[in-house]
């Protein structure tokens, strides 16, 4: 009797099994489709010779790592991986340091907090492209950056016209857009701290400072970590500003691995050419994003 | 608790003057951090003469609208307008049509390979648009899918069906168990029970999907612009390069272009903040 009885569970669990994948099916069809086949498809192009004459004939052949040779002994591409990192890290420090900053501000309670805060959020929302086109405005030879500047007695920049200057404007630009982002998620960082921690501490005598690097600091590692990584991710892979801002230039000084791939594959059409850059892009944010995932897998664990 | 409340509102209580002070300060901040979207609307309000004046001035002294009617006036820029909500509206379709059913899926049921579907959805969110582009491209173009309005979305979804999948999910298994059952003693088959129960439980969550993916379509820059190749087929997005070298130094009628493309953006945040905000924090960060 209870044979039958746990055999039937067993097969209404299976049931449930099935309709559970038959929910998930789709989205994972759609996802091998959309995502898996191109990167697939992207390996193998790379070790190819494919561009616009012999993609049509159907004649490109397979000249094994002839591209990643090529683009390593190329200068030009030697600079662009170094402007792509400069770009990255530079963006990271400053839209952290300040994210983190207006984090701890909004964190606190009054009434204009929420609103305020949520407001912020529209830099980070809006195109990507609009805030090139604003960019590309304000760093203009007589625009709104010069004109600050010279309040404080300093003269106008070149800013977007030389190659000293370009690569600072877009990171400008670019904390503009990451900071609000920085300081959602680190708001919910600080919100995982539990208060009596910080009670218990005040009386123990703890000043605000010690509270801040002794308590606040340790229990936010994870999330610190899942920002910073987070924001690597998103960073590194940069297109829309400097396309629109300043389309890489001047002289590639604000080409990053993204506009590069893009102007292989679609301004040269050597699409193979495009499609190595874009691999080595993808791999540098997969040293990344495999210790995200570990974070995150042990987050799941932990719950 | 309720007189915390109300002593926050007068100002000569302590609570009330730190209340007003930090309000204060939050103002400052928003000010300076927004600056330059206004700044992008009061040049967009200037007249020619202003806009190409010797002086620099922060606020619109010739108030015209002329430079947005340059804009909503010219079939071509309509015609943009257009294509931006087309490819917002289908890649929202394509994200609630793949990403729901899979959110749900993953929430509600004990699947085998549970972790490495996650796994599946969580890389697909990490890559870079710049990964899919070219073999895409290629296989558009033999599908001849290139220059239709669905080749953009189907590679916009790539990104947002994840988003949809991780920021759902944990919706979904926060509904009661009870609830679930109770429809199904009711005779609800599952399909049943996931639209008249389920999706009605995570509203709140299905709002951010929407508001979301309909943004990521609209923001698009990169897959709108190699797939339509068609200049009246893409988005103001894709066509800033070609309005721009219409408009030279026209800056008042360059930032009425940006004015018109972020005011979706703005519109929504107004009505809809809370379900963008928390989607962000949840789509983001673990759960």
């Amino acid at each position: 009797m209870a044979a039958i009885a746990k055999q039937k569970t067993r097969g209404k669990k299976n049931r449930r099994e099935n309709e559970g994948y038959a929910f998930i099916l789709p989205g994972i069809i759609y996802m091998i489709l959309v995502v898996g086949y191109p990167i697939v498809y992207n390996f193998i192009l790379s070790f190819k010779d494919t561009n616009v004459q012999n993609l049509a004939k159907g004649t490109s052949v397979f000249i094994g790592l002839q591209n990643y040779k090529e683009l390593f002994s190329n200068p030009t591409f030697l600079l662009i991986l170094k402007n792509t990192f400069i770009f990255t890290f530079g963006s990271l420090v400053f839209q952290f340091t300040i994210g983190y900053l207006l984090a701890l501000f909004f964190y606190k309670r009054f009434t204009l907090a929420g609103p305020i805060r949520g407001l912020m959020l529209i830099p980070y929302m809006m195109p990507m492209a609009v805030t090139g086109l604003l960019g590309q405005n304000l760093f203009l030879q007589d625009g709104l950056i010069n004109e600050i500047l010279s309040w404080f007695g300093v003269g106008a920049l070149p800013w977007l016209t030389s190659t000293a200057t370009a690569m600072v404007a877009v990171v400008i630009m670019n904390c503009w857009v990451g900071i609000p982002f920085n300081m959602l998620l680190l708001i919910s960082g600080l919100s995982n701290v539990p208060d009596d921690v910080y009670e218990a501490s005040a009386i123990d005598g703890a000043s605000k400072i010690q509270q801040f690097f002794r308590i606040t600091f340790p229990l936010m590692k994870d999330a610190i970590l899942a920002v910073l990584m987070l924001g690597f991710i998103y960073t590194f892979r940069a297109f829309d500003l400097m396309f629109i801002m300043t389309a890489g230039g001047p002289l590639n000084s604000t080409d990053v691995l993204g506009t590069y791939s893009y102007m292989l594959s679609f301004t040269q059409y050597q699409f193979s050419k495009g499609s190595a850059v874009a691999i080595v892009l993808f791999l540098c944010l997969m040293v990344i994003g495999i210790l995200y995932l570990i974070l995150i897998v042990k987050g799941e664990k932990d719950e | 608790m309720k007189n915390d409340l109300k002593k926050q509102y007068l100002f000569h209580t302590k609570e009330g003057r730190r209340n007003l002070l930090l309000s204060l300060a939050a103002i400052l901040i928003g000010v300076l951090f927004l600056f330059p979207i206004y700044w992008m609307l009061q040049i967009s309000f200037k007249s020619d003469m202003e806009t190409f004046g010797k002086v620099l001035t922060f606020f619109p002294h010739q108030f015209t609208i002329d430079p947005w009617m340059a804009n909503l006036g010219d079939k071509n820029f309509l015609e943009s307008l257009r294509n931006s909500f087309i490819n917002g509206f289908l890649t929202m379709v394509l994200t609630v049509l793949f990403g729901i059913p899979a959110a749900y899926g993953m929430g509600r049921y004990k699947l085998k390979g549970y972790q490495a579907f996650l796994l599946i959805f969580l890389v697909a969110q990490m890559l870079p648009a710049s990964l899919m582009l070219t073999p895409m491209y290629l296989t558009f173009n033999k599908m001849h899918l290139l220059g239709t309005f669905f080749a953009p979305p189907i590679a916009i979804a790539a990104g947002s069906v994840p988003f949809a999948v991780v920021t759902l999910r944990p919706y979904f298994k926060s509904v009661p168990v009870a609830l679930d059952e109770a429809a199904r003693i009711d005779g609800c088959s599952s399909l049943k029970s996931f639209f008249l129960v389920m999706i009605p439980a995570v509203k709140t969550g299905i709002i951010t999907i929407i508001t979301i993916s309909f943004l990521n379509g609209w923001n698009d820059l990169m897959y709108t612009m190699t797939f339509n190749v068609k200049p009246e087929m893409r988005p103001l997005t894709a066509n800033i390069h070609k309005f721009q070298s219409k408009y030279g130094t026209k800056w008042n009628c360059i930032m009425a272009y940006g004015a018109i493309l972020v005011l979706p953006v703005i519109i929504m945040f107004i009505f809809l903040q809370k379900y963008i905000v928390g989607g962000m924090t949840a789509g983001a960060v673990k759960e």
